[in-house]
């Protein structure tokens, strides 16, 4: 018997014109948590394609406990009892929880589905591993932690031993984040093995066991968490070492850019229940503003409000002494906003188009790309080429690449130069970071801090802690549609933070 | 014998990366595929049929395929194949209204709408095309200001019809294939009921009891442009002409115009649309009332012909022409270039049945039953598309997203019952979209 439940051995996988993967060598303890660490496009997905017979590799063998086995498609994969949670869920939303875990394997008597007795098996396995879900309610209606605990449940009904996560935390809050590690170190107790792709090194630190660190497409190493640090993570990952702070000069507050006063925005999703209620900030130039609180307590609405995407029911937004409360998205487009929004998938681009097209989104009928009705080409051309050169803007065939094709994070830095060229006085990023690897991470920071530094005023909404503390000249943290307080980033804690988060304590208000 | 698969695969990937080629390659094999399947069952017909001998089974066959050709019989009974300049040119006449539903079609679905109310559109552009030509005297106007202000006119009165749907979909969200289709009978009972009072019924030659007077009754004819003389015999006359200047204008429209742009960027993501301050509702009014015209244009480009006539009375059935626009569409990928060359593909089978009505023993049902079966697996081209680029895309996806950084986005599936969820999701989110979803904005 091995000592490793899956080994995938010297892995060469080619693509017409790049080796995704170049001699890689994976190997999977039983009963570990081990990272697959590496940037955007240093093979993770092939690798893991790989393992689930999506691809048949070039060269290199792949072993479970220690015997050579082919995987020539998904099914076979899962008969070895390797399961996995992908970034982006695939679940049905309008099935109940419980037809989600058991879709693809039920249980069956004579044909008919034996709902019982699957009910009774995922209740025994939630109650187990502290996986808190309602099996009744559709999966529209839950929220994304939840989301996550129906796809773990899914591979447990399925008892998978070999745990794939895939980007498991970009979606979590904090406390989620944390609960999620415990569940993860008590698989590993039950002997579990698990591989864990993410690129947040606290993360791996925190929880994992051993790394192997992925670099364009070259196998880098493998090491055990307890003899690296950080930084040394980040250098093996990046190949040069790597900023983990961000650096500013202090912040110079100028005069004010926006200021929102008493705005209230209805909730989509309840009635009676205003998302955003009587809201009142300024944002300056020269700083950067950060809006923090957990996903979901208005601040999508909020910064959807300034944009002129969603309505406000009342109050008054003023951008650079101009009136806006009821101007059109492009009126407010022109006279000041950049946005780089929240879903860049659902608002940022639009995916079948080339990325030239989606560089001009905004901007396609100014004077500069249009003639006459027409679009001009060559103009459009030529600006998207300086785009993608000076943001770093990778793909296959520059600016007539389908953005589609294009990697998650190539496709933000695409949204991140179109927004930031575009030069306005404003400039609202929502969670610009989400879902990147740490060198766009430093990057997208660093030319935030730029702007800023030019005398912009950067509004920031993120859900993540660590970049609300590094980046941030101010904070405002939002619950439940209400700012509950101001903070310094200088002077505050997380912890603190995350009371507020939370909605334990208020600022000018008696605490809860 | 797997080596050589992945090795045929590989040389065929630079080639089944450019989406023009997929289009072209996919429309092509789906014609292929229609036609042979059109033939098995010519075959299977002789076979079964006591009244078709397999000798006429073969004619058939040969009709299908080469029924443009066909210049009738010799004087030992055997088909002859030729130059048929009457064929020809009735097939570039038949062509014409079809490529402008094609495109009606196509210019909808650019903005991610199906636009199954072309009949309906069709209809109102005959009656007010019809309407123009014949009321306003020739004595007066020359009837070349007729002709062209009938052609506007049936535009406009397709456009408004269009426009009916594209602004109870932008404003209501009433899904617009229910609200074409309903368009669709308010127009085929609107018309006959407005030409049953009318004065322009053809009460002057027998057996032409429920037709409307052609055109050519008041002088207003299509200009035959020389092309009478290059297919003497035919239908044949100018409208193609016109059509083939739609289809390129369309084109100019959709790709290199900012109004294409922003209907694009509508059709494909209507949240990023808005977002950029793209007014998206009024994109779908103006997209379905463009499509509306282009339908209305092709009736009246038919109609105006001088020797066509329009049965109005009982109106029971919508005109052919406007439904045949989507496999038109479809089987050129919604491209306006490629829907000149599938509306006259679809025109050719409509010739080539004719054919096979006249000189075999085939009658007018099984000709049809053929027809259809070729249309049905022609307008599969989308479904070949997909499957050509599902063989590129399980090698390229990664690659592209490899190269550019790894993605979350290049869809690659891990498992076989994922693909099932996308699938379901899909479903359900495009029932979603046009019934719960949207009345949420519908109510703002």
């Amino acid at each position: 018997m091995s000592e490793y439940i899956i080994e995938m051995l010297g892995i060469t996988k080619e693509f017409p014109g790049i080796i995704a993967n170049d001699n890689i060598t994976l190997r999977l303890k039983k009963g570990e948590i081990h990272a697959l660490l590496g940037e955007n496009g240093a093979g993770k997905s092939t690798l893991m394609s790989v393992l689930f017979g999506l691809y048949e590799p070039e060269k290199g063998e792949i072993r479970k406990n220690g015997k050579v086995v082919k995987i020539k498609n998904p099914n076979d994969a899962t008969a070895l009892n390797i399961g996995m949670v992908h970034q982006h869920f695939k679940l049905v939303d309008v099935f109940s929880v419980l037809d989600n875990i058991i879709l693809g394997s039920e249980t069956t008597k004579f044909g008919f589905l034996q709902k019982k007795r699957a009910k009774e098996k995922v209740q025994a396995l939630s109650e187990k591993y502290g996986l808190k879900v309602d099996l009744d309610l559709k999966v529209e209606n839950i929220t994304v932690g939840m989301q996550q605990r129906v796809e773990i449940l899914k591979m447990l009904y399925r008892e998978n031993e070999i745990l794939i996560f895939d980007e498991p935390t970009a979606v979590l809050t904090p406390g989620e984040i944390d609960e999620l590690m415990e569940i993860m170190r008590s698989f590993r107790n039950e002997g579990k093995s698990i591989l864990f792709i993410t690129h947040k090194l606290s993360e791996i630190m925190a929880v994992c066991d051993r790394v192997t660190v992925l670099r364009k497409g070259k196998y880098i190493g493998t090491v055990n968490t307890s003899d690296v640090t950080k930084q040394e993570l980040s250098q093996m990952m990046v190949g040069r070492p790597v900023e983990l702070t961000v650096q500013k000069k202090q912040a110079m507050p100028g005069e004010v850019i926006l200021k929102a006063e008493n705005i209230t925005v209805p909730s989509k999703r309840q009635r009676n229940k205003p998302a955003v209620k009587n809201v009142s900030f300024e944002a300056r130039s020269g700083e950067i503003l950060c809006i923090a609180g957990i996903d979901g307590n208005g601040q999508t609405e909020l910064v959807n409000a300034i944009a002129g995407i969603d309505k406000t029911t009342k109050g008054k937004i003023t951008l650079c002494g101009h009136d806006i409360t009821s101007a059109s998205i492009r009126q407010r487009n022109k006279l000041g906003i950049s946005h780089i929004p929240e879903d860049r998938h659902k608002h940022g681009l639009v995916l079948d188009f080339p990325l030239k097209d989606n560089l001009v989104l905004q901007r396609y009928f100014e004077p500069e790309f249009r003639n006459m009705g027409f679009i001009r080409q060559n103009a459009v051309k030529q600006y998207a080429d300086r785009l993608i050169l000076q943001y770093d803007v990778r793909s296959g065939q520059g600016g007539e690449t389908i953005t589609r094709a294009m990697s998650g994070g190539n496709q933000q830095k695409a949204i991140i130069g179109r927004e930031l060229d575009r030069n306005m006085p404003l400039i609202i990023a929502v969670q610009p970071t989400r879902g990147l690897d740490v060198g766009a991470i430093e990057y997208i920071h660093s030319q935030l801090v730029k702007k800023r530094d030019e005398g912009k005023a950067v509004l920031l909404v993120s859900l993540e802690l660590d970049e609300v503390m590094s980046v941030s000249d101010r904070i405002l943290v939002m619950h439940e549609g209400e700012i509950v307080g101001e903070f310094d980033p200088k002077t505050t804690t997380v912890s603190e933070l995350g009371l507020y988060m939370a909605g334990t304590k208020k600022q000018g208000g008696t605490d809860q | 014998m797997r080596n050589l698969n992945s090795k045929a695969k590989e040389s065929a990937s630079p080639l089944l990366k450019n989406e023009g080629i997929k289009s072209v390659s996919a429309s092509l094999l789906s014609i292929m595929a229609g036609l042979l399947v059109g033939g098995a069952i010519t075959v299977i017909v002789a076979l079964i049929n006591d009244e078709i001998s397999f000798k006429a089974g073969l004619e058939g066959l040969k009709l299908i395929f080469f029924g443009l050709f066909s210049t009738g019989r010799d004087i030992s009974g055997n088909l002859t194949f030729g130059f048929n300049p009457v064929n020809i040119g009735n097939l570039l006449f038949r062509a014409t209204p079809v490529i402008m539903t094609g495109l009606s079609v196509a210019v909808a679905f650019k903005t991610g709408l199906f636009n199954i109310g072309a009949p309906g559109q069709y209809l109102m552009g005959t009656a007010a095309s019809l309407f123009i030509a014949l009321t306003i005297p020739s004595s007066s106007v020359p009837t070349w200001i007729i002709w062209l202000l009938a052609l506007i006119g049936g535009m406009a009165a397709g456009a408004l019809w269009g426009a009916i749907p594209g602004a109870l979909k932008a404003y209501l969200n009433i899904n617009e294939v229910l609200a074409c289709i309903m368009t669709n009978w308010i127009a085929a009972n609107l018309v006959t009921w407005f030409f049953e009072s009318s004065n322009l019924r053809n009460g002057n030659e027998s057996g032409k009891i429920g037709y409307i007077m052609p055109t050519s009754a008041n002088g207003v004819v299509t200009a035959k442009l020389g092309l009478d003389r290059i297919f003497p015999g035919s239908q044949v006359n100018g409208g193609i002409l016109v059509a083939i200047i739609f289809a390129i204008l369309v084109y100019v429209m959709i790709y290199k115009t900012t109004l294409g742009y922003s209907m694009k960027a509508c059709g494909s993501n209507k949240h990023a649309a808005e977002y950029a301050g793209i007014k998206s509702k009024r994109m779908l009014v103006l997209s379905m009332a463009i499509a509306g015209a282009l339908s209305g244009g092709g009736a009246s480009l038919y109609y105006l012909s001088g020797n066509t006539e329009f049965f109005h009375a009982t109106y029971q059935s919508l005109p052919a022409e406007g439904f045949n626009g989507i496999p038109i569409a479809l089987l050129a990928a919604n491209n306006p270039i490629g829907v000149i060359f599938s509306g006259l593909f679809m025109s050719m089978l409509n010739i080539a049945g004719q054919q096979l009505k006249n000189l075999t023993a085939y009658n007018e049902y099984i000709t049809d039953i053929i027809i259809a079966a070729i249309v049905y697996l022609s307008a599969f081209s989308l479904v070949i598309k997909a499957l050509l680029s599902g063989l590129h895309k399980r090698k390229s996806a990664v690659a592209v997203a490899t190269r550019k950084g790894n993605s979350t986005t290049a869809g690659v599936q891990t498992h076989a019952d994922e693909e099932i969820i996308e699938e379901i999701n899909n479903g359900v989110k495009n029932a979603e979209i046009d019934f719960s979803e949207d009345k949420r904005e519908g109510e703002e």
